[in-house]
């Protein structure tokens, strides 16, 4: 089985029954399972975080691809924000938010919904709505000021 | 991108577009859309989403039915004609629908070719059914204002 880090959590989490459960004499089949789960959180903090990281990327990178394909046509930014690819993302949760902010600064597209969905944040003013160009700025604006996206 | 592939690549949306009833008109640009381009506007996007991020007219309810579109073209001076022929002081808009719902808009030029918007893509100018299909569905209301000179 290959270790990720979402399985490697939660094969790692010790109840605090186990931990409270160790006598310290012979190997109860308590103990055997707290030294085993405390050897897979080993391997949890073994892995590099960067992996997780490039999992979530090539992800969003996939569900972008299917996003903009089969809404390239589209004016209805509730079609466009209710695709399945686009609800993925934003079930992605702030991880990401760097993805969303980069691809909005790279080659723009209505993340809009899913920034504000995810952020609950709207830092466009109500003059700017539906001026893609000052929307996309005061988002890129909003994620640079928070660490989220290089300048 | 030739046309031809473009339109080659445009027929699994729309099915009748052709060499003969579409030609291009301008490049991809998201920053509007077809209900912007069918009311002359190219510098925002419209739409009445429900969360309030994108230009709909103040005063008209933000829903995504024939009536809040209509009412928002009426802002303009627009009103229902349901008929698409070339009458020379009026301007005209088709609203398109699918399953009830607005998904496109149109504004006729002086030729009888109307000129669309595709989503966040290209600007083309069609025949009026060239892009009936199972995207936008087909134009249900045409709606006219005098010409503004």
């Amino acid at each position: 089985m290959v270790m990720t880090r979402s399985n490697a959590i939660a094969r790692a989490v010790v109840p605090m029954s186990l931990l409270l459960s160790g006598s310290g004499v012979g190997a109860s089949t308590q103990s055997v399972e707290l030294n085993r789960r405390l050897g897979d959180l080993s391997d949890y903090y073994a892995l590099p975080a960067s992996g997780l990281r490039d999992d979530q990327r090539t992800r969003f990178a996939e569900l972008v691809t299917q996003w903009r394909r089969e809404t390239q046509w589209l004016s209805s930014t509730t079609a466009v924000a209710m695709h399945p690819a686009y609800q993925s993302i934003i079930g992605m949760g702030t991880a990401a938010l760097p993805f969303i902010l980069e691809n909005l600064r790279d080659e723009s597209g209505h993340w809009f919904w899913a920034l504000k969905a995810i952020s609950n944040a709207d830092p466009v003013p109500p003059a700017d709505r539906g001026s893609v160009k000052k929307m996309k700025a005061g988002w890129l604006r909003w994620g640079r000021a928070k660490g989220l996206i290089g300048p | 991108m030739t046309f031809a592939a473009m339109l080659e690549h445009m027929r699994s949306a729309f099915p009748s577009v052709s060499m003969e009833n579409c030609r291009p008109t301008s490049p991809h640009d998201e920053d509007y859309n077809c209900i912007a381009w069918a009311a002359d506007d190219s510098s925002r996007w419209w739409w009445p989403d429900a969360n309030g991020q994108l230009y709909w007219p103040q005063s008209v309810p933000r829903r995504e039915t024939l009536d809040a579109f209509i009412a928002a073209y009426a802002q303009l001076g627009y009103v229902d004609v349901s008929n698409d022929h070339v009458e020379p002081d009026r301007q005209k808009i088709a609203i398109f629908t699918l399953n009830g719902t607005p998904t496109h808009a149109a504004r006729q030029l002086p030729d009888g070719w109307w000129a669309s918007k595709l989503g966040p893509s290209i600007d083309i100018e069609h025949e009026f059914r060239a892009l009936d299909g199972p995207t936008y569905g087909t134009a249900t209301v045409v709606l006219a204002r005098a010409t503004i000179r």
